[in-house]
């Protein structure tokens, strides 16, 4: 019995040590890091890290934002951030509440986390549940993730940390309760999940396709020179922005003529997906749930009463 | 399989290729409802019933579902609709008759990952069996219900939304149903759905049975393809006996 258990045992550590983020800070403007996650799906193999988080090293502290989609990342990612320089994290700023960006929380209990009112209404609401499909996806990575909230409500206007400005919007397009972030002083803009870049947008909590386009407008005209996504790797020029707007409105037209030619919901989640969009990741996948999510709105808002009961 | 089974199937082979007798999806169920509901009748497996559904429930309370049995045009009689691993497994009994295709979409609500089976009687007495595989997250069965978070439901039970689409040679005729679909597994409310259907064309004759089961999400979507000249009516009655009356013009 003894032997079997400490081949267990054996078999296990391995196997547990593996579950490893290997966070990578990269600088990708001063005082300025970025940790890219992968542009795939919730999976086993990936822990969750699809997500990108980063930090700012300002004079007087280090600030976070994002934290990840598990209580194991968002250790790791204090870790980096160690790794990079002795500074204290002093302020976390949540981008908005869904599991990837949220779920890290855990290891910054004795920091201010800060993020809009809304988001951590959300949070509160949903947060279990969004937890429990990631442990679903993702597996042992989540283990001892649980939800922690938010402890500082942010406004929109300018946060001063050290010697950088940062610019805090209140938007909504993606989830009802977007935070985007410029750093005035560096010129990097980030955006949440307001943009995915080679990556397709998810749409679960979207107010609707008008209000998010309304927000890129919103960002674009921000005097930014470095786009950080929610997903997606980071740019300098405007094509995130471009390559949204062109999703978003092939996708809003779709449901719309599908509203129109009666077409239902198991028909559109095939419909053909545009060539020009074959570089970004999973369109397919989550055309299925954008449907799933936005086509009932615009079914509604093209049916006739029909009952004769009045 | 029996030997009779067997010899139908040698039969049916060289003509229908599309026919395998191996299960297309994982199942431990399909002996236990082959029995249950198809009455241990001859049947195939057959890709030409098209049972169309995402590969995983983005909504485990409204999952699209398409049952096009249109190769078997003229030959249909009944259509019967079940998930396998539901804790109420069965969805639609559909019967068109002339001048509706053999073809229906709806919405469903599952309890986890699950086959789905569509079983098409044809005129020959054989089922043909379309099969499709979801994934989950699941408790679409035990969620608590959306229609009746929203104060005075009560008032719009029964309103019927909906349009006539033309599509050349058939037109589709989509209706969207005001009712909760109770199916008495959530704590302290009792079944309450939409049982019964009935597509009526000109000078009311009909068209196309329907039954329901309440794995049928609630506000029910319904979509049919019918050929028979407009006006159609849809005549639906629930299991507390409220009739419900839709004219598609």
């Amino acid at each position: 019995m003894r032997w079997i258990l400490l081949l267990c045992l054996g078999l296990s550590l391995p196997a547990l040590a593996d579950l490893d983020y290997a966070l990578k800070p990269r600088l990708i403007a001063a005082d300025t890091w970025l940790l890219e996650g992968s542009t795939d799906n919730f999976a086993k193999a990936n822990g969750g890290n699809i997500v990108n988080t980063a930090f700012i090293v300002t004079e007087a502290g280090v600030v976070v934002i994002d934290t990840g989609p598990s209580r194991r990342y968002g250790e790791a990612l204090r870790q980096a951030i160690a790794q990079v320089t002795p500074r204290p994290v002093i302020q976390v700023l949540i981008t908005h509440h869904h599991p990837d960006h949220a779920l890290g929380n855990q290891a910054f209990k004795d920091v201010p986390i800060g993020a809009l009112a809304d988001t951590t209404r959300l949070l509160h609401e949903q947060g279990d549940s969004l937890a429990e499909n990631l442990y679903r996806m993702v597996g042992d990575w989540m283990r001892g993730t649980e939800v922690v909230l938010p402890t500082q409500a942010l406004q929109p206007g300018v946060l001063s940390v050290g010697q950088h400005d940062l610019r805090l919007l209140a938007l909504t397009g993606h989830t009802g309760a977007d935070l985007a972030i410029l750093d005035q002083r560096t010129g990097v803009l980030f955006t949440g999940d307001l943009v995915f870049y080679q990556r397709a947008l998810t749409t679960p909590h979207s107010p609707g396709l008008a209000a998010w386009q309304a927000d890129l407008d919103t960002l674009q005209a921000l005097p930014w020179n470095l786009i950080v996504p929610g997903h997606g790797p980071v740019a300098a020029d405007a094509q995130p922005f471009a390559q949204m707007r062109d999703y978003l409105g092939w996708l809003d037209q779709l449901l719309r003529d599908g509203a129109a030619n009666g077409s239902d919901m198991a028909e559109l989640i095939r419909s053909p997906i545009p060539e020009r969009f074959a570089a970004i990741n999973l369109s397919r996948y989550e055309l299925t749930r954008s449907v799933s999510h936005l086509y009932p709105r615009y079914e509604r808002a093209q049916m006739q009463r029909l009952d004769t009961r009045y | 399989m029996n030997w009779r089974l067997s010899c139908i199937l040698a039969c049916w082979l060289p003509l229908a290729a599309h026919a395998v007798e191996v299960d297309p999806v994982p199942s431990v169920m399909w002996a236990f409802y082959h029995k249950q509901l198809l009455a241990d009748a001859p049947f195939v497996f057959d890709a030409r019933v098209k049972l169309l559904a995402p590969p995983f429930a983005e909504d485990a309370r409204q999952v699209p579902l398409e049952i096009d049995a249109r190769a078997f045009k003229g030959h249909v009689v009944r259509i019967l609709a079940w998930a396998e691993l539901n804790p109420l497994p069965k969805i639609v009994d559909f019967q068109p008759k002339e001048g509706v295709l053999p073809w229906l979409a709806l919405r469903i609500r599952i309890e986890q990952a699950t086959p789905l089976r569509a079983a098409v009687l044809t005129d020959d007495g054989i089922w043909h069996v379309g099969s499709a595989l979801i994934d989950a997250a699941g408790g679409g069965c035990t969620a608590p219900s959306v229609v009746r978070s929203q104060p005075g439901w009560e008032e719009h039970l029964g309103e019927v939304l909906g349009g006539r689409y033309p599509r050349g040679e058939f037109s589709r005729v989509r209706v969207q149903v005001a009712h909760p679909m109770d199916n008495g597994l959530v704590s302290g409310i009792p079944e309450f759905f939409i049982n019964h259907g009935q597509l009526r064309g000109q000078d009311d004759q009909v068209l196309a049975e329907l039954e329901l089961f309440p794995a049928v999400s609630e506000n029910p979507n319904l979509a049919f393809d019918i050929e028979a000249p407009g006006p159609t009516r849809l005549v639906l009655r629930d299991n507390s006996g409220n009739e419900f009356d839709a004219a598609i013009p």
